[in-house]
C-alpha cells in the first residue's frame, strides 16, 4: 500500500467514522451482549445471572403464549408476504402503461408507504370498525350484509391484519417498477416476431425477468412481517387481543423485556426469531437458484 | 490576499477544530434548561429533577405548586418534567442504569413495588424521622403497607383513589329506572344492566353495564366478592380453588351467553358482540369516552371522575354510588393503588429532594398542606384521612361519596408484591379467555396461580442470586 493508498483509507474510515462508531457502540455490542443475555436472567438494574439454557428450555416447555404467538406470527407472514407480492405486481404492472398522468397514479398508490405507521394503524382501526367503521358500513348500504367484527373478532383480527398489510405495499411497488423499467425491450420484440400474446409474454419474458426483484421483495417482506409490531400495539393496546389472536412475537418479546423486566428471556425470544428468520432467507437463497434468473445467465 | 500552502493548511484546520468546537458547545449537556433554571443556579441554588407520573391538567396543577415552592424559599428549585404513565417504567429503568436517574420520581406504587427488590430507591425513613408532619399513624391503614415493607420506607404517598358506581341519568329515565336510586344489591345491578341495555340488529346501541369496563377489574372483583389472590405471609398467589374467587369469575361470565346453554342471564350478550362494540369507545380521556358519550350506562370508576365529567362531558346527568356488594360478603372499599413519591437510588440530591418532599407533605403556617392542595385541584383523595376529612373534599356531593367508604369500610388493594403488573395481565387474560369460553373458571384460577407464582419464584431467585 502506497503513502497515498494509505492516506486515502484513513480519510476514507475518518469519514466513515461516525457510522462504524455508531454501528459498533448501537448496533454489534447491543447483539452481542443480548447473546450473552439470552443466557442468563435479568432484569436491567442488577447484574446478569447465568442460567444456561434455562431461557430456551422454558420456552419450549412452560411457555404455551409464546407457541401462540409463533402460530400468530408465522400465520401472518404465511398470508401477508405472498399476497403483498402479488398485490405489489400487479400495481406495478398497470402504473407501468403508457397512459396520461401515470406519475400521478404512481404518487396516489405510493403514497401510503409514506404515512407514518403509527398514523395508518390508528386510521384502520376506525376503517375496520365494527359498529361504525367504513368497511362494515359499505358492506350494510350496499350489499346489505353485516360485516365481521375485524379486528374486534378472534377469527377475523388475523387477516384484518393482513388485509392492512396491503395498503402499504407501495415500497416493493416501486422496485418492481424499476424491475420492469429494466426488462430489455429487444426480448419483448422478439416475442413479437414469434407472435405472442400479453400472457405470453407476461408468462415467459416479464416474469422470469422479474425474479430477482421478486427475491428480493420476497426476503425483505419476509424479514418485515416476522418482526410485525407497531400495528399490533397500536391497535390492541399492546395487549394482544382478543383472546390472545393478535398476539405476535415481537409484541410478546416487547412484553416480557419492558412489562416483566425479563430481559434474558426476551433476548433468547430474540435470538430464536433470528434463527427463524435466517433459516427463512437461507431457504428462500438456496432455492431461489431454481427460480431467479439473473440478466446474462 | 495570497496563502502559502502552509497557511492554507493552516487556515483550514483552524476552521474545522472551530466548527467541531462549535458543535459541541451547542450539544454540550447543561445542567440548566431554561433562564430560570439559569438565574437559580447563578444564586448557588440545587437544582433537582422532578420525574410526574401524571400529565395534562394532572401535571399542571403539580407544577403550580412546584413554583410556589421555588418562589418559597432560595436553596433549591425544582424541574417538573411530566414523563407521564406510558413506559415509565423503562423510562425510570434506563435512568438509573445509565446513572442519571432523576432526582424524585412519582409512580404507582405497585410499580415502585416491583422495582424496590432491584435496589431502584433510597429508603427514607432516616429523612422522614426529621420531618415532624409524616408519621406512618397519619396515612390510611391500607396506604402505608404499600411503601413500607422489607425494613425500610421507599416512598411518600401523595394520592390515592377508590372505586364506586357511576350511573347516568338520563339513561336511567329512558328505561323507566328512578334516576336518583342506584342498583343497592348485586342483583339490582343485574336486574338494572338488563333493562338498561338496548340491542340493535347488528349489536348495541347502549350496554347497562360491564364488569370488565371501563377496566379490567377482575382484581377488584374478587376481593369484593370475599375471596383472596394473594397470601402475604408466604408470598404466594393462592386464588386456585377459592370459593368467592370462584363465584366471582362465574359471575363475571354470566354477561357473556353461553351458546350451549338455554338458561341465560336476561343481561347476558354475545361475546363478539360486545367486543365490536367496544371498538367504538372513543379515547378515555375525551367526550367520547364510552361513558360519557351514553354508551355504557353503568361504569365502576375512580374519584378522579370528578373533574373528568365536567371537562370532558359538562353536559352528563350522572350520580355515584358505592359498587353493590355481593349478597354474603362484607362491603368493602377498593383501593388499586397509591401514586407515591421516590427519591432514585443514585440520584445527584437526595438531600435537596427530601427538602422539597417535606414541604410538599407539610401544612402551610395556618393552612393546608401542597400535598392536600394537589388532591383537591385534580380530585384525587389524600392519603391521610385526616386532609380527606377537610371540609372542601366533602363539599362536592359525588366526591364525597368516594371519601366515605374509604373512611368507613374496611380497604382491600393490590398485593405489594415484586410482580405487581405480570399479575394484572395474567389475570386480565384469563378473564378474557374464560368470558369467550377458552377456559373454565376453575381452571383459570389454577393458571393464574402456577403461572404468577412461577414468575415470582424466578424473580426472587433472580433477586436473591444477585445480592451483594
Amino acid at each position: 500500500m502506497s503513502r497515498a493508498d494509505r492516506r486515502h483509507l484513513r480519510n476514507g474510515l475518518l469519514f466513515a467514522s461516525p457510522y462504524i462508531v455508531g454501528f459498533l457502540v448501537f448496533v454489534l455490542y447491543p447483539i452481542v451482549a443480548s447473546l450473552y443475555y439470552s443466557l442468563c436472567q435479568f432484569n436491567v438494574i442488577n447484574p446478569p445471572v447465568w442460567v444456561g439454557l434455562e431461557n430456551f428450555q422454558t420456552l419450549f416447555t412452560e411457555d404455551p403464549l409464546f407457541w401462540k404467538a409463533l402460530y400468530n406470527t408465522l400465520f401472518f407472514t404465511a398470508f401477508s408476504v405472498p399476497l403483498s407480492l402479488v398485490f405489489s405486481l400487479s400495481l406495478a404492472i398497470l402504473l407501468n402503461q403508457k397512459v396520461r398522468g401515470m406519475a400521478g397514479y404512481r404518487t396516489v398508490f405510493f403514497l401510503p408507504s409514506i404515512v407514518p405507521i403509527v398514523a395508518s394503524a390508528v386510521l384502520w382501526l376506525w376503517v375496520l370498525n365494527p359498529e361504525s367503521g367504513l368497511i362494515n358500513g359499505m358492506l350494510r348500504q350496499f350489499l346489505g350484509v353485516d360485516g365481521p367484527g375485524w379486528i374486534a373478532d378472534e377469527h377475523w383480527a388475523k387477516p384484518s391484519l393482513v388485509l392492512m398489510s396491503l395498503w402499504s405495499v407501495g415500497g416493493a411497488m416501486v422496485i418492481f417498477l424499476a424491475g420492469l423499467a429494466d426488462v430489455p425491450q429487444v426480448l419483448y420484440e422478439v416475442a413479437d416476431i414469434d407472435g405472442a400474446g400479453r400472457w405470453i409474454k407476461f408468462r415467459h419474458v416479464t416474469l422470469p425477468m422479474l425474479t430477482p426483484t421478486i427475491l428480493f421483495n420476497l426476503i425483505m417482506g419476509l424479514i418485515n412481517a416476522f418482526q410485525y409490531f407497531t400495528q399490533v400495539y397500536v391497535m390492541t393496546g399492546g395487549k394482544g387481543g382478543p383472546v390472545d389472536s393478535t398476539m405476535f412475537y415481537a409484541l410478546y418479546l416487547y412484553r416480557n423485556s419492558f412489562y416483566y423486566l425479563r430481559m434474558g428471556y426476551a433476548s433468547a425470544m430474540a435470538w430464536l426469531l433470528f434463527v427463524v428468520i435466517l433459516a427463512a432467507t437461507l431457504l428462500l437463497l438456496v432455492t431461489s437458484k431454481r427460480w431467479v434468473h439473473y440478466h446474462g445467465e | 490576499m495570497e496563502f502559502t500552502p502552509f497557511l492554507r493548511t493552516y487556515v483550514k484546520w483552524l476552521v474545522g477544530a472551530a466548527l467541531v468546537a462549535a458543535v459541541y458547545a451547542v450539544l454540550w449537556p447543561r445542567e440548566a434548561a431554561t433562564p430560570a433554571e439559569q438565574e437559580a443556579l447563578a444564586e448557588g441554588r440545587t437544582l433537582i429533577v422532578y420525574w410526574d407520573r401524571h400529565s395534562g391538567h394532572e401535571h399542571e396543577a403539580r407544577r403550580a405548586l412546584i413554583d410556589e415552592f421555588n418562589r418559597s424559599q432560595d436553596e433549591v428549585y425544582v424541574r417538573a418534567v411530566p414523563v407521564g404513565y406510558n413506559a415509565l417504567m423503562e423510562k425510570l429503568l434506563t435512568s438509573i442504569s445509565g446513572g442519571a436517574p432523576p432526582d424524585i420520581c412519582a409512580l404507582d406504587g405497585t410499580i415502585m413495588a416491583q422495582l424496590v427488590g432491584q435496589g431502584c430507591f433510597t429508603p427514607l425513613e432516616d429523612f422522614m424521622a426529621r420531618c415532624p408532619y409524616l408519621e406512618q399513624e397519619d396515612f390510611f391503614e391500607y396506604v402505608w403497607p404499600m411503601v413500607a415493607f422489607d425494613g425500610h420506607v421507599w416512598g411518600i404517598p401523595t394520592t390515592t383513589d377508590t372505586y364506586c358506581l357511576l350511573w347516568n341519568k338520563n339513561a336511567f329515565r329512558k328505561a323507566g329506572l328512578d334516576p336518583e336510586r342506584p342498583p343497592r344489591t348485586l342483583e339490582e345491578l343485574e336486574e338494572y344492566a338488563a333493562r338498561l341495555t338496548i340491542r340493535t340488529e347488528t349489536g348495541f346501541e347502549q350496554i347497562g353495564f360491564l364488569p370488565w369496563q371501563p377496566w379490567d377489574l377482575t382484581h377488584m372483583w374478587g376481593l369484593l366478592f370475599g375471596g383472596t389472590w394473594y397470601d402475604d405471609s408466604t408470598g404466594q398467589m393462592v386464588c386456585a380453588d377459592d370459593p368467592a374467587l370462584l363465584r366471582m369469575l362465574r359471575w363475571q361470565r354470566s354477561f357473556a351467553i353461553d351458546p350451549k346453554s338455554t338458561s341465560n342471564a336476561p343481561y347476558a350478550m354475545d361475546p363478539e358482540k360486545i367486543m365490536s362494540f367496544q371498538k367504538g369507545f372513543g379515547d378515555y380521556m375525551s367526550a367520547n369516552n364510552q361513558f360519557y358519550a351514553g354508551k355504557l350506562a353503568m361504569i365502576t370508576e375512580g374519584e378522579w371522575q370528578v373533574t373528568f365529567i365536567p371537562k370532558y362531558a359538562p353536559e352528563l346527568d350522572w350520580g355515584v354510588a358505592p359498587i353493590p356488594a355481593p349478597a354474603g360478603a362484607k362491603p368493602r372499599a377498593y383501593s388499586s393503588t397509591c401514586v407515591v413519591d421516590c427519591v432514585p437510588q443514585g440520584c445527584r440530591h437526595p438531600e435537596a429532594a427530601w427538602a422539597f418532599l417535606e414541604w410538599f407533605n407539610s401544612p402551610r403556617p395556618g393552612g393546608t398542606s401542597p400535598a392536600s392542595d394537589y388532591n383537591y385541584a385534580i380530585h384525587n383523595i389524600p392519603p391521610r384521612p385526616e386532609e380527606a376529612a377537610q371540609e372542601r373534599f366533602a363539599a362536592d356531593p359525588e366526591f364525597k361519596v368516594f371519601v366515605e367508604i374509604l373512611m368507613e369500610r374496611e380497604t382491600v388493594s393490590s398485593p405489594v408484591m415484586p410482580a405487581a403488573q405480570f399479575m394484572a395481565d395474567v389475570i386480565e387474560r384469563q378473564r378474557e379467555r374464560m368470558v369467550f369460553r377458552k377456559t373454565t373458571p376453575e381452571q383459570a384460577l389454577r393458571d393464574i396461580q402456577r403461572t404468577v407464582n412461577d414468575q415470582l419464584a424466578r424473580v426472587r431467585k433472580l433477586l436473591e442470586r444477585s445480592a451483594p
